[in-house]
Order: structure tokens, then sequence, then C-alpha cells
């Protein structure tokens, strides 16, 4: 409730638009944004209502000013705070921002640090696993065969990976646009230009216009696990990281163990090195615990602008969450309905015997569109040539939904034709699903 | 009386329930001719403020509906194709030079005014409805933003059409995603939220006819109730209403469990909620209250 004495004062004095332009600061310190056009509407709004009645004062003054529901709960309270101060020092017709209410304002304290978390440099440098570190990865059965391919990462094999990358971020961001362009080719027709071109003609029509839709770059937002069972694909993952922003502009990225790091800006370099350097000044905790579930809620908080119909979202993530699992799930099912699909890359994939059976991978699964194993250059391909051939089949919103590929298993000679494997429900092989959606493979 | 008293009492008239802050933002909207955005879950009465809006001015409720590809074409106007390339055809044999044909099929008569333009050209100021706004594309809303801002549409064949009084705006959004601030910042902002235990009650007393005070509250605390529940869909006002409406017809006057099992499929539209909520039921009634249910039939017995 608004103080009385402040709003008759108001009245009385005419000193409104003063005391408004004062108001509008303060609320402006507290991190509303409010431009001077907002602050002419409020003035303009005081003058179409009762000035006596303190609530048509405030609805007035919270209609014009807050223009979102959470500036709207600030409004309330700073509002009643503001005139309180304005009232105790009427006198000095000027507001003391009291420095409590900063406190609202900076409530997202720094987050306690773990000193055990190491640093991006010897996350990267950890070099054979252990057998604690296998254990830890929760799958110690990981083919020799497959490590190797991420030791032995030279230049050459880099660049193959931006490649692969690029195509992977094309294939996924390009959408074509309900909107239309004018096209030299012939395609649609375009009757409002070409009525016009060939008026002169008396109505025939000769030379025709087309049209064509035009092409929409949606955003790619890659969220990739770092915590300590994704170890032994450290190096793999940050070169994959690294390859990927650079490969397409438009990505945002992320990285999180026990807590979400914004890292696309500290990616910028064109050297690796640098890059690296400017992560491990930024990110604390590489190699920590893993809470996915939490990790993906904070996402869904701070970042989910960041996330619309049009946006693909990859997570890297070994599914290995000991945290709490509902949120996992939870988060995950906001997180799918949000995005226009939702790919997750498991490194564990690409083992033949592997079973998505973890507590977090289990209940991550159903909110799924796409399961794809990503650990070697040999599983990018295939994705590239399976996304392809999804795209070539359907002009869908959403790639489908639940599958588990075998894509992956395809150049080891020795792994036998492993049957799907049942988690939950079932999954088709590759080449039913590309059936289904009539692809002839 | 006051101006939102007065805004309420008309949106009364048109049986529309209307809070304070809800009377506040349509009286400065109409005084200042600003746009409104209104915000809230599904359910609550968005778009219905617009249409009770147009009924109160006693004026026209033009209404866009917004999705996702929405263009100018579809939006503001496009040319008759058809009729002009008839009229072609059938001033064919005439004198006229290219000039005078071409200024004619260019003219009014072969325009479709889409809500925008018809928005624009009433000689009454309708009530304009931008539904589900979140729904359109960034490109529509910067489109929408110029038309908003200087309410004029400029057809290259026609020249610059001019509002003679812009039309009232009501925006809606559900907040699938995020609006831009140059929008926000052009309209004054209302939130709707779920309606209060009692506003409900009066609701639904008002607009659904012969219902018993008593299955009145009831619904409406079972529904405030469920609210609070880890719902997929939450059921909004809407929802309240269809469910109060068939309990009606079913002469129902309290919740019977059996009755209510039978009917959730109107209050909710997610199977997964409807199996929530049906395991939970009995303890969940008997957290309402429903008590009233018991008592007659302990008298019954007795």
């Amino acid at each position: 409730m608004s103080p009385e004495p402040a709003i008759d004062d108001l009245a009385l004095h005419g000193e409104l638009s003063a005391n408004l332009v004062g108001f509008c600061r303060f609320l402006r310190q507290q991190g509303c944004g409010i431009g001077p056009g907002e602050e002419r509407d409020a003035l303009r709004a005081l003058a179409a209502i009762d000035l006596k009645d303190p609530q048509a004062f405030h609805l007035a003054l919270r209609t014009t000013l807050a223009k979102t529901p959470e500036e709207q709960t600030l409004f309330d309270d700073l509002f009643d705070h503001y005139w309180q101060i304005w009232a105790r020092a009427s006198e000095l017709n000027k507001p003391q921002p009291n420095p409590e209410r900063e406190r609202a304002k900076t409530a997202k304290a720094t987050q306690p640090r773990n000193t055990a978390f190491t640093s991006v440099r010897d996350w990267l440098k950890q070099g054979e696993p252990t057998e604690e570190e296998r254990e830890a990865a929760g799958y110690s059965p990981i083919e020799v065969e497959t490590q190797r391919d991420f030791k032995d990462f030279g230049a050459a094999e880099l660049r193959e990976m931006g490649r692969l990358l690029q195509t992977i971020a094309r294939v996924l961001a390009t959408r074509f646009s309900r909107r239309y362009r004018p096209a030299k080719k012939p395609g649609r027709l375009d009757l409002r230009r070409t009525l016009r071109a060939n008026l002169r003609r008396g109505g025939e029509l000769l030379d025709l216009s087309y049209r064509r839709r035009t092409r929409q770059k949606p955003k790619l937002v890659l969220l990739c696990d770092v915590s300590k069972s994704m170890d032994l694909y450290s190096r793999f993952l940050i070169q994959f990281i690294y390859a990927f922003q650079h490969a397409y502009r438009r990505i945002e990225t992320f990285v999180f163990s026990t807590s979400l790091h914004h890292i696309a800006p500290m990616l910028k370099s064109n050297n690796i090195d640098e890059a690296l350097d400017e992560l491990a000044a930024h990110v604390p905790d590489w190699s920590g615990g893993t809470r996915i579930g939490t990790s993906l809620a904070t996402f869904l908080d701070e970042h989910a602008a960041l996330v619309d119909h049009q946006t693909v979202l990859l997570i890297v993530s070994d599914g290995w969450d000991t945290g709490d699992i509902e949120l996992l799930a939870d988060s995950m099912h906001a997180l799918q309905r949000r995005s226009r699909c939702l790919i997750w890359l498991n490194p564990l994939l690409g083992s033949a015997d592997y079973k998505p059976a973890t507590r977090g991978m289990a209940a991550a699964l159903p909110h799924i569109d796409l399961f794809a194993p990503v650990h070697n250059l040999q599983s990018l391909k295939d994705l590239v040539r399976y996304l392809m051939a999804l795209r070539g089949a359907t002009a869908v919103r959403r790639p489908p939904r639940r599958i588990v590929s075998e894509m992956g298993a395809s150049h080891r000679d020795a792994a036998p034709p492993s049957e799907p494997t049942n988690v939950g429900p079932t999954y088709p092989t590759t080449a039913n699903w590309l059936q289904r959606f009539g692809v002839q493979s | 009386m006051s101006a939102t008293a007065a805004v309420q009492e008309m949106l009364a008239g048109q049986d529309y329930i209307a809070d304070r802050h809800i009377a506040m933002a349509i009286h400065l909207a109409q005084t200042l001719k600003r746009p409104l955005l209104v915000e809230g879950p599904a359910g609550v009465g968005k778009t219905e403020i617009a249409k009770v809006m147009a009924g109160a001015l006693d004026t026209e409720l033009i209404r866009l509906q917004c999705y996702e590809g929405l263009d100018a074409t579809t939006a503001l106007y496009e040319w008759n194709y058809q009729r002009q390339l008839l009229h072609i055809r059938l001033d064919e044999k005439s004198a006229r030079s290219t000039a005078e044909r071409e200024a004619d099929i260019f003219s009014e008569d072969f325009l479709l005014k889409r809500p925008l333009l018809q928005a624009i050209t009433r000689a009454k100021p309708p009530v304009l409805l931008i539904d589900e706004l979140d729904r359109a594309d960034e490109e529509f809303e910067s489109f929408l933003l110029e038309v908003l801002s200087d309410w004029q549409i400029t057809i290259p064949e026609i020249g610059t059409i001019r509002a003679k009084e812009p039309p009232y705006v009501i925006l809606t959004s559900n907040r699938t995603r995020e609006l831009s601030d140059a929008v926000r910042r052009r309209c004054f902002y209302l939130w709707i939220d779920y309606p209060e235990f009692d506003k409900e009650v009066e609701i639904v007393r008002n607009k659904v006819d012969g219902i018993d005070a008593q299955l009145a509250e009831e619904i409406c605390r079972f529904m405030a109730e469920i609210r609070l529940q880890n719902l997929e869909k939450i059921p909004g006002v809407a929802e309240t209403l269809d469910w109060a409406k068939v309990l009606v017809a079913l002469h129902q006057h309290h919740l019977d469990p059996e009755v209510v099992a039978d009917t959730l499929g109107i209050v909710f539209k997610d199977q997964h909620d409807i199996a929530q909520v049906k395991e939970s039921l009995a303890e969940f009634l008997e957290r309402l209250g429903v008590r009233t249910k018991m008592a007659p039939t302990a008298t019954h017995e007795s």
C-alpha cells in the first residue's frame, strides 16, 4: 500500500513529473528496463486516473512501467518500498535507494567452488585412464580401438572433423521458411509480379516471374558434459566443441559437470591453445561430478530465451547422473518441448555392448529425438549420412523420436549385428527407421 | 465513480468479471490509445478481453490469429489476381490507354483487405485482436511494430493509407517465446493469472446458468488445488466453465467422486494428467473436504 500523504503531495504540489522521474531512476537501478518512452507513458497514464486513489496510482504505473511478469512482481515490491522511503524523506524530495535492495539484484551469489575440480588442461592431460577412472566412466569395456581414435587426433583429423561438423550444422540448421522471395529459376509463380510485368501486353502472361522460399538459419545449442565420467573422451570432446563452434557461427556452446558454463565467447580464438587458456581461466569445474539434471535446469532458467521452436539442441553426455533424476527427466521434457529437436550424442553408444540403462540415461531417453554415438570420426560420418537421409525423406519439423541408431557399429568388423537393446520402448534399427520414413537404403 | 470502476461495470455488462488491475489496463489502453499486451497462462481469458471490449464499445472485432510463417499478404492485403485477370480480359477491346487500365486494376476494388488493413480503414475504430503473437516469427513482429507505431500502410500501387482513428489493439501471448523488447516498449502490459478462488466462483456462477452455489464452490476449490499440482497442462478458466456446465447438465449438486472420475477428460487435456489425477483422486477429494457428500449419506443411513 502506498502511503496517502505522498500521493497528496504529488498532486498538490504538481511535482508529479519530477517525482516520477525519480521513481523511474530508482526502478532502473533495481534492474527494470525503463526508457524515456515508459516514463512518458506513465505520466500520461497518471493524467488519466484519479490520483487520490492509491491503488489506481499503483496499477497505472505498473501497467505502463513493468512489461513482464517478473518485472511486475519486482515492481510491486519496489513500489511500496520507494514510497515508504519517499514518505520518510519527503522534505528532501530525492529518494535514497536502500542498499539493502541491492541484495535482491545480486542474489545470485557466486557459486561455491570446489577446489578438487581440475582445470581444462589437467582434464586433457589425463593420460591412460586408471582402473578407478574406468569405473567412474561407468562402463569399462570400451574398446581399445575407439580410444586410439581420439588419442591420435592430428591436424588432418581435426580438419576432417571440422568439415563433418560443418555438414552436420548445415543439415540441422537449414530450414525452409514459409516466406518467399523473387527467384530466377522456375518454381512457384509470383502472380503479383507476373501480372505487373505483363500488363503492357494486354494481360497476356508471357514473362513469368517466380518466387522461392527463403531459407532460415535456426540456432544450434550444444550442451556438453565435461564431468569425470567423460574423461575418457576429453580430448575428443574439446576438439569437438572447438571445431563445432568454428564450423557454425550460430551455435551456443555450454559445458557442464556440476554447474553450467556458457563458453561460446571463450572459443572465439582461432588458435585452439589460446581458446583452451581462456576456458581454463573461466571454467573451474572440469571433471567434477555430474549433475545433468541441475545443469539442464539452470540452462532452462537462465538461457531459455536461446531455445525456441527452431532451435536444435545437442547434448553430449554419457548420461551418468549423480544428481536428481526426476529433475533431469523434467528438464529434458521441457527442453524437448521448447526446441525443434533434441539430439543426444553419447560416446558410450559407440561400444557394442552398451545399454542405455544408467538411471540418468533411462530418464532422459523418452525425451530424445535422436540418440546417436559420438566417439570418433566414423561416428560423425555416420551421423552425417543419417541426417542427410532423414532430411531427404521428410520435411518434418521433428526428426523421429526415440531411436537408438546402430551407426558407428558399422565400421567394427568384429561387432555382431547387435539386436536392439530393450530399455523402455523398443528401438527400431536405423534401417527400420528409414524405411518407416520412406527412404530406400 | 472512478474510471476503473466504470470500466469494470462496462465489462460486467458483457459478463466479464474483471479485477481492478485488468480494468486499469483496459482503461489506460483505451484512453491513451495504446496497444495492450496481455500475457498469462492458457485459458485465463486473454482473448476474451478483446471480445468483451468490442461488445462494450459496440464496435467491430477484427481478429488476426498468428501462426508461424504469417506474412504480410495474410496480415495486410493481397491483390485479387483472378479478378484482375478477368477485368483485363473484359477490358481488352476498350480504347483506353495502358496507364488507365493499370490504374484501374490496381485500385481499391481489387484489393483483398486482410485484418490489419481492415482495422485501419474502418470509419469507427474497431478492436483489433492480434492473438498469440508468440506463435508468429520475429520477422512478423518487427513488421507489426511498424504498423502499430504509424497506423499507416503503404501500398505501392495505391499510396499510403492512414487510419483516421487508430483501432484499439489487444495483443495476446502465451509466452512460448519471449516477445521482443521493442514490442513490449510499444505496449501497455497486463498479466493475467489464474483467478483467485472467490473470483472464479463468481465467474462460474455468472456464466453457468442454474448452478448450485455449493457445486460452484466445490468445483473452484478443486481447480485451485489442482493448479498447484505438477501437471502437463494446467486447466484454465475455460476448463472450469466447461466442467461446471457438464456437471450441471448431469444434475450434480456436489462433487461426486465417481462422476468426477468420469468427467476428468473435460478438465484435463493430457493423458498423463488424467492418470495422475485419477490415481490420487480419492485422497484429493477428501482433502478438499468433500464431506458434503458424506453428510447426506450418513443421514440417509441413520
